[in-house]
């Protein structure tokens, strides 16, 4: 389930992007999960009308999928097909990614990519027809944009993965990771096993995703032949003019192959994948040098195409000669040395964000991403509780395990009076977890010197006649809670960044709506205030979501 | 009160009053942990009333055969040692306390010294900083190898300096492999913690107020003083 601002940031967004009817809808399944069209009616007692306006515009905005689950029937009754719909939270936050993903795609290639790519985030998914219409509508004079020039375009963005096939629109739930054999059916109960380790929506995706070799592939006009599969030679199949033969992967996916009915759209998944392996090399450059940044962009470079999924945990391994190779077909490693190059690998293994063993190398994704998280956390806690929480914090999260309170003065050089007092702060704010542990000391009648040391675990007082009693907290951090709470917060700051920004705004409406010519004297100067107030906020607010990728997509 | 001689008239414990030896007894026996007022009461096997206490404890500090000190675990009570021990690390805090508070002037001072050392020799291990601070002759006192860890393991959690294991090439050619060594930040001179992540660099990422705020709140982002102070050109 989404964290409690999660879904006020999701709906936010939804709103100023689509207004509050659609938003009702997306509050409702985010908050309630996959519903039928008759429930969402129910919860949101909106028309049907309404509903389904607010469905269409989702489904086209790739924030809904839908998907049928079969219920057998009773007494002899055929069984029921029922249609629910899911709503994808993560492809509401990458709304506001857009522009990350269009400077990705205009750094790697031309104009009319970045134009092509526009038109599919504006509108969602669009047909090869509706790209070519776009394009002609804006053509230069004496620049004749023919379909042919669309199709190329498209090619090259479908065979980079930047954009695919959209998912069958209505999948039958399949209880496991069927999507080799989606045809068979399965009853409701063997769906349930599944859910623990995935999510519906994560089993709605895998579900309705066509097979790669479809995903990735653009339609001609003619009928082409589906022999291998990979996405080599689905470049090949691209070739206008050769006869094909359509082979049909899912019953949605339209006769003919038709630039007028097959629908694409961005492939948010490839730019989260582009993201997660800037972050890291962002990172490494941060923590090492230059080169140590070079050589892991080029492993992962070379590793790209056998990753399958976005949260991937290593790469597969590389030889020192095939990562040298790389590291030399890129502008900043063309004047590496080999020495150089296994130099930094050397560097890459501490703390391992590349495993090294006997030539071969892979990257530590996971390593390099949970670092780049205990940096972020680290330093919220240092410019919210200060230096001695950093120490204290830092400890505890290095350790691992439980502390207790004077092991961890002494070891942050915190003042006995004052760490329990950080401790406190910092658990009372959910970074730290604490237990409190008793001992008692008995004090026997005479006076034998043995003591008894009784534990009781959790406030759990024991009362023993004559005993003394010592209550020891012992702390720790819970990652696993703690980053949770982390995302939350991000989510809420987010979300008034978003809702400060409109406001600034608002107040300047006038003034915005002046001409230039008319902003004299004072006004220009809350012009240009409101210009700074704007950059700020703005690059503010791209900061922030590269944390919330870091802690939610990565 | 009956006063009576102690046949053995040269031990200091000598001309002490039967309530004065009993204390004594008491406080002596728990050598360098010392003893709080309270505790010491009730482990008194016979009912001594309370200003008879207080009186033979005063006598006892004049007599010089006990001493009060600061429990760091707790200021406010009276805790009393025989003057023979020194306060044990419990009580005391340890090496790096002064009268019951934290040294930090001086903790400050290893600290940049272990700094300065480790700079200079890029990477260093334990016994290389210890070696190498002695050598300087900056402390009269030399301080032990464990004093050094501790600071350097603080330095470590201040993200002043970074602990790595050699693995015997390069720059840790002369510290045998798997020996964990400390080196110096690569990062700049800024050192001392992570630059301003995302969430650190807005206003809410360090807000006190965060949990009771919303968006048509009492606190709520549209009226809040801290982006107003943020947002100030
Ligand atoms: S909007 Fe203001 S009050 Fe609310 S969390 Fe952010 S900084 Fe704090």
């Amino acid at each position: 389930m989404v964290a409690e601002y999660g879904v006020k940031y999701a709906v936010h967004i939804i709103t100023n992007h689509f207004g509050d009817l659609v938003a009702k809808v997306c509050d409702c399944l985010l908050r309630r999960g996959p519903l039928t069209r008759q429930n969402i009616k129910r919860y949101t007692e909106l028309s049907d009308e309404q509903v389904k306006n607010a469905l269409l515009v989702l489904i086209q905005q790739n924030c809904v999928q839908a998907f049928s689950t079969e219920q057998p029937g009773t007494f002899g009754d055929a069984p029921k097909v029922n249609t629910q719909y899911a709503v994808l939270f993560d492809n509401i936050l990458h709304r506001l990614r857009f522009a990350k993903f269009l400077t990705i795609v205009s750094q790697e290639f031309d104009k009319q990519c970045g134009e092509l790519l526009q038109g599919l985030l504006e509108h969602g998914r669009l047909t090869l027809k509706q790209m070519f219409d776009r394009a002609k509508a804006s053509q230069q004079e004496g620049n004749l944009v023919v379909l042919d020039s669309v199709r190329e375009i498209l090619l090259k963005l479908v065979t980079a993965h930047y954009v695919e096939r959209c998912p069958a629109p209505e999948p039958l739930l399949m209880p496991t990771n069927e999507e080799e054999n989606p045809a068979r059916k399965r009853g409701p109960k063997s769906a349930k096993k599944n859910e623990e380790s995935e999510t519906i929506e994560q089993q709605v995706i895998a579900a309705a995703v066509p097979m790669e070799a479809m995903r990735f592939s653009v339609v001609t006009e003619m009928e082409f032949d589906d022999g291998g599969e990979g996405k080599e030679k689905s470049k090949n199949r691209m070739i206008p003019g050769e006869k094909r033969k359509h082979h049909f992967l899912e019953s949605d996916d339209c006769g003919a192959g038709d630039e007028q009915t097959v629908l694409y759209r961005a492939n948010f998944e490839e730019f989260i994948r582009h993201l997660r392996h800037k972050a890291c090399i962002d990172n490494v450059r941060e923590r090492l040098d230059d080169g140590a940044a070079s050589v892991l962009s080029a492993m992962l470079e070379a590793t790209r195409s056998a990753e399958k999924k976005v949260k991937t945990k290593n790469s597969v391994p590389l030889s020192l000669s095939s990562i040298y190779e790389e590291v030399i077909k890129s502008e900043a490693g063309r004047n590496m040395t080999l020495d150089h190059v296994r130099a930094s690998l050397v560097q890459l293994g501490q703390p391992p964000f590349v495993k090294g063993s006997s030539d071969s190398y892979s990257i530590e994704f996971e390593k390099i991403i949970e670092i780049a998280q205990n940096d972020e956390v680290e330093s919220i806690v240092l410019k919210r509780y200060g230096r001695d929480a950093y120490r204290i914090f830092r400890l505890l999260s290095k350790a691992g395990r439980l502390l207790e309170t004077d092991k961890i003065s002494d070891t942050t050089f915190v003042e006995k009076k004052d760490a329990p007092k950080v401790l406190y702060k910092l658990w009372k704010d959910g970074y730290l977890h604490m237990e409190s542990f008793v001992i008692s000391v008995l004090v026997p009648e005479n006076n034998f010197t043995s003591m008894y040391f009784v534990k009781i675990w959790l406030l759990k007082k024991l009362v023993v006649a004559g005993a003394r009693q010592s209550q020891f907290l012992l702390w720790k951090v819970n990652k696993h809670i703690l980053w949770e709470h982390v995302l939350d917060e991000m989510f809420h700051a987010a979300l008034n960044l978003s809702l400060r920004v409109a406001c600034e705004l608002d107040q300047e409406k006038e003034l915005l709506n002046l001409p230039a010519d008319k902003r004299t004297g004072a006004l220009q100067d809350r012009y240009n205030r409101l210009r700074k107030v704007r950059i700020l906020m703005e690059s503010s607010q791209m900061k922030l979501d590269d944390s919330i990728m870091l802690f939610h997509d990565f | 009160m009956s006063k009576r001689k102690r046949p053995d008239s040269n031990t200091p414990a000598d001309a002490l009053t039967e309530h004065e030896h009993i204390i004594y007894d008491v406080i002596r026996s728990k050598q360098d942990m010392g003893i709080w007022t309270r505790d010491m009461k009730r482990e008194l096997q016979t009912n001594i009333p309370d200003n008879i206490v207080t009186k033979s404890l005063k006598s006892l500090q004049a007599k010089k055969l006990i001493k009060e000190v600061v429990n760091i675990q707790n200021k406010g009570r009276k805790h009393f040692m025989a003057v023979e021990f020194k306060p044990s690390k419990e009580i005391s805090g340890g090496a790096w306390y002064v009268e019951g508070n934290l040294d930090t002037d001086f903790i400050k001072v290893v600290k940049d010294q272990c700094i300065k050392h480790i700079n200079r020799l890029k990477v260093a291990t334990l016994e290389g900083i210890t070696d190498s601070i002695k050598r300087s002759g900056v402390f009269k006192d030399d301080l032990t190898k464990q004093q050094i860890e501790e600071i350097v393991r603080a330095l470590v959690l201040d993200d002043e300096i970074l602990e790595v294991k050699s693995n015997g090439s390069g720059e840790f050619a002369n510290i045998p492999v798997g020996k964990i060594c400390y080196k110096s930040m690569s990062r700049g001179s800024s050192g001392g913690g992570p630059k301003l992540q995302g969430l650190a660099s807005v206003p809410c990422g360090v807000c006190p107020q965060i949990n009771l705020c919303t968006p048509d709140g009492i606190i709520s982002p549209k009226t809040c003083v801290y982006y107003t102070k943020w947002l100030d050109f």
